[in-house]
């Protein structure tokens, strides 16, 4: 049974595979190279097969972009890969299962801000000889903080996501309001939306769930704060600083100020997407990897200019800050094919198809060269802006514990928007909260 | 009798006892007879030991544990450390786990007396009707018994949704002046059920009542049936109301099946799980959460500590045979004394 599923697995994907790399071949000008390091290396692992991870809905440019990568794969090494899609938010709950379980996958997307979390639990094999050498030695060092404990790097990036403003660009034509160039000129802009679209209609929405300090964490940023800094070997929060409580404040007057429902304060990216699928959300924090299925959830309604991206604007003009997002590829500690996989990683990550795949996904590239000249496509600038100065969260283990599991801040929040404590006693606590979990052993 | 029965378990003694048919052979399998009802025991102990005791001993040690996923993992698997009461100090230091305690406390109160409160008054209403209008009522409520837990969750979370909910529209149907009048409002536009702890909860218990008097009226419905009638009879006769009567000669008559359907609904309701985890979208409103949800949330949202997870299920367990055991034994002394 269970032998005859995997070989019907390995015929569709062979099947899939042959078709993709004939047609393939027709239009992608990198091909040439490929075939012929494929000479070279062909039968390595011929009768193998991997199994890869990717993350987010199959939408069809990823899917193709997938394809034609597994393809190349497949035509220099022989591996069979096997792909495996996961939706964002089952993304720690099957980490979790498949590394209790050791059902993993040999090679696996992962966040960045997840790679951390993962390598404390011994899922991600050290892969520092990849960054070290080859096009991945171009990758800016700086970009493999979250990747990098004590020496080692755990994942390659892949591509880097910075968020900014998806707006509803027919109803700003619509009501004659300017793209916000301040905080203030957002929030107006938020309340005119409001005023015309309906009261039930979020001007900007607030995100408090699983990803909410994306959008908390680009006010707070702004304003100058941090969530704590590491002294010695111990991180000491910093929540109570009056710059993070000044965000703290952008952030939770959102809901306050009745921009966005109160009846709403546990929702996160995906479930606000869903809402402006449905004309219910005038703005919110993202990036351009939701417009695929605001496409889908509309039915086609909701594309091309019809909405538009700007960059988060600070409280008194300039851009804000940005949360250093971004998709790594990494191999997983218990790969059956751990040559193989190695290989998968090197090739995915490497320029080629590193660049296609932040390209291709909405990302911007890590290769340097590669994100200066995407900074001259006007679309994509308030991206890569916001990229240059983007920064990450705590880089600690257990820094999903409270951002996700705690949900620390989304709590200190909710008492602050419900009357049940002021900023100043649930920041104290907050920090104090946060302190312990990032220091715990 | 006494002197067959210790015959019969002396084992060694041939003689066959008078249940015995004479015909058969003693010792026909080649063991002691005594033996043979804990030989046919063998099979579901073994049943029980695997899937119940085995687990639960499981979760006690881990109690005392660190346990993540490096540990429990096939492939290379480390041994898991002795923390000692680490990992109940750490819980207890937690607010979520006393804020989680009081909501276990204050629904399995609330929920245990709603059910069998409302349970007994049907119990009783189903006793007076007559057979057929009994059926359609008994087969009617069944249906909200046989729905699965997680189903239950669902149904209610829809009706009580913020937008599209029905409870909101049906809360706006009524006449402003008789809303405001009771509920010191008029407008339900958009009223966030789900949102604040306390209305997650009442809620909750909605669901749990409407989900669990069903069995309750019918027990209590099947414990009817055996009071005799001329004790109602005799009530009558001496012009007693009926919530005398009730008082005096259902409640006492029926002690026992009380008894049973209240600690069966306690059991329930303090470890109830899938109807809030559906209601609250998973655990993301930690004021909400009640110690199964804690303890979910700790062992098996990133990062697993299983340890913690494993010590908050302890505690769980330690608290319900607590309460159960005070019950009983002062079930038992009312019983003594009557």
């Amino acid at each position: 049974m269970r032998i005859a599923k995997i070989t019907a697995t390995t015929v569709t994907t062979a099947a899939l595979a042959l078709g993709l790399a004939a047609c393939g071949g027709a239009e992608a000008p990198a091909e040439p190279s490929a075939a012929a390091s494929a000479s070279a290396s062909g039968p390595k692992y011929s009768g193998k097969e991997l199994t890869f991870w990717r993350l987010g809905d199959s939408n069809p440019a990823a899917q193709k972009y997938t394809d034609e990568l597994v393809a190349a794969f497949e035509q220099q090494t022989g591996a069979k890969v096997k792909v495996e899609w996961i939706p964002w938010p089952q993304v720690n709950d099957k980490f979790t299962a498949a590394a209790a379980g050791g059902t993993g996958p040999d090679v696996t997307e992962i966040g960045n801000d997840q790679v951390p979390l993962w390598q404390s639990q011994e899922a991600l094999a050290p892969i520092s000889d990849i960054v070290a050498a080859g096009d991945q030695a171009q990758i800016p060092k700086n970009l493999l903080g979250l990747e990098t404990i004590d020496g080692e790097t755990y994942a390659v990036p892949w591509g880097g996501g910075s968020r900014a403003v998806l707006y509803r660009a027919d109803w700003f034509k619509d009501l004659k309001i300017e793209i916000p160039k301040t905080w203030d000129e957002l929030v107006a802009a938020a309340k005119k939306i409001q005023e015309k679209k309906g009261k039930d209609v979020d001007g900007f929405a607030f995100n408090g769930g699983s990803d909410a300090n994306h959008l908390l964490g680009s006010l707070a940023w702004t304003a100058g704060g941090e969530y704590a800094v590491k002294e010695g070997d111990k991180w000491v929060g910093k929540l109570t600083d009056p710059a993070f409580k000044t965000g703290f404040e952008q952030y939770t007057a959102l809901v306050t100020d009745g921009l966005s429902s109160k009846s709403r304060l546990g929702q996160n990216t995906t479930e606000i997407r869903t809402r402006f699928a449905n004309n219910k959300v005038g703005m919110y924090l993202t990036a351009s990897w939701d417009l695929p299925g605001i496409d889908e959830d509309s039915k086609g309604k909701l594309k091309g200019d019809k909405l538009a991206f700007f960059p988060l604007p600070a409280k008194d003009g300039g851009e804000a800050q940005s949360f250093l997002g971004g998709n790594d590829i990494a191999v997983w500690g218990t790969a059956k094919e751990m040559d193989a996989a190695k290989d998968f990683v090197k090739l995915a990550s490497g320029k080629e198809w590193g660049v296609k795949y932040a390209t291709d996904g909405g990302l911007l590239p890590v290769y340097p060269e590669a994100l200066a000249k995407l900074a001259e496509d006007p679309a994509q600038a308030p991206f890569a802006a916001a990229f240059a100065k983007a920064k990450a969260f705590p880089a600690d283990p257990n820094w999903t514990e409270a951002n996700e599991t705690k949900a620390v801040l989304q709590n200190a929040a909710r008492q602050v928007i419900e009357g049940k404590a002021t900023a100043d006693e649930a920041l104290g606590k907050a920090n104090t909260e946060l302190e312990n979990i990032l220091n715990q052993s | 009798m006494t002197d067959t029965s210790t015959r019969t378990r002396g084992g060694g003694n041939p003689s066959p006892s008078g249940r015995r048919r004479p015909g058969r052979p003693a010792k026909a399998s080649g063991l002691p007879v005594w033996s043979i009802p804990y030989l046919l025991l063998i099979p579901g102990l073994l049943v029980i030991g695997a899937l119940l005791l085995y687990p639960m001993v499981q979760v006690a040690i881990m109690a005392f544990q660190k346990v993540g996923l490096p540990q429990i993992r096939p492939v290379n698997k480390r041994p898991p450390e002795w923390v000692g009461t680490d990992n109940f100090s750490q819980i207890f230091d937690n607010e979520i786990f006393w804020s989680a305690l009081r909501n276990t406390l204050v629904f399995a109160v609330l929920a245990v007396t709603l059910t069998l409160v409302v349970g007994t008054a049907v119990g009783v209403l189903l006793n007076k009707l007559g057979k057929k209008m009994s059926t359609l009522v008994i087969v009617g409520i069944m249906f909200a018994w046989a729905v699965p837990p997680v189903a239950q969750g669902i149904i209610w979370k829809w009706l009580f949704d913020a937008e599209a909910g029905i409870i909101n529209w049906a809360l706006n149907l009524l006449p402003d002046w008789l809303s405001t009048l009771v509920f010191g409002r008029a407008d339900w536009t958009g009223e966030p059920w789900l949102n604040d702890a306390w209305s997650i909860y009442m809620v909750l218990i909605i669901t749990v009542v409407w989900a669990s008097f069903p069995f309750i009226a019918v027990s209590v419905l099947a414990g009817l049936k055996g009071i005799p009638a001329e004790l109602y009879e005799a009530a009558r006769v001496d012009g007693a109301s009926a919530w005398r009567t009730f008082r005096k000669i259902t409640f006492p008559l029926l002690r026992p099946v009380f008894a049973v359907l209240t600690v069966l609904s306690i059991i329930w309701d303090f470890k109830v799980f899938s109807q809030l985890y559906v209601l609250m979208g998973g655990p993301t409103n930690r004021e909400a959460f009640n110690l199964s949800m804690y303890s979910y949330a700790e062992a098996f949202r990133s990062p697993p500590k299983m340890g913690s997870g494993a010590a908050i299920a302890l505690v769980l367990t330690v608290i319900l045979l607590v309460v159960t055991a005070v019950y009983v034994r002062q079930l038992v002394k009312q019983e003594d004394m009557t």
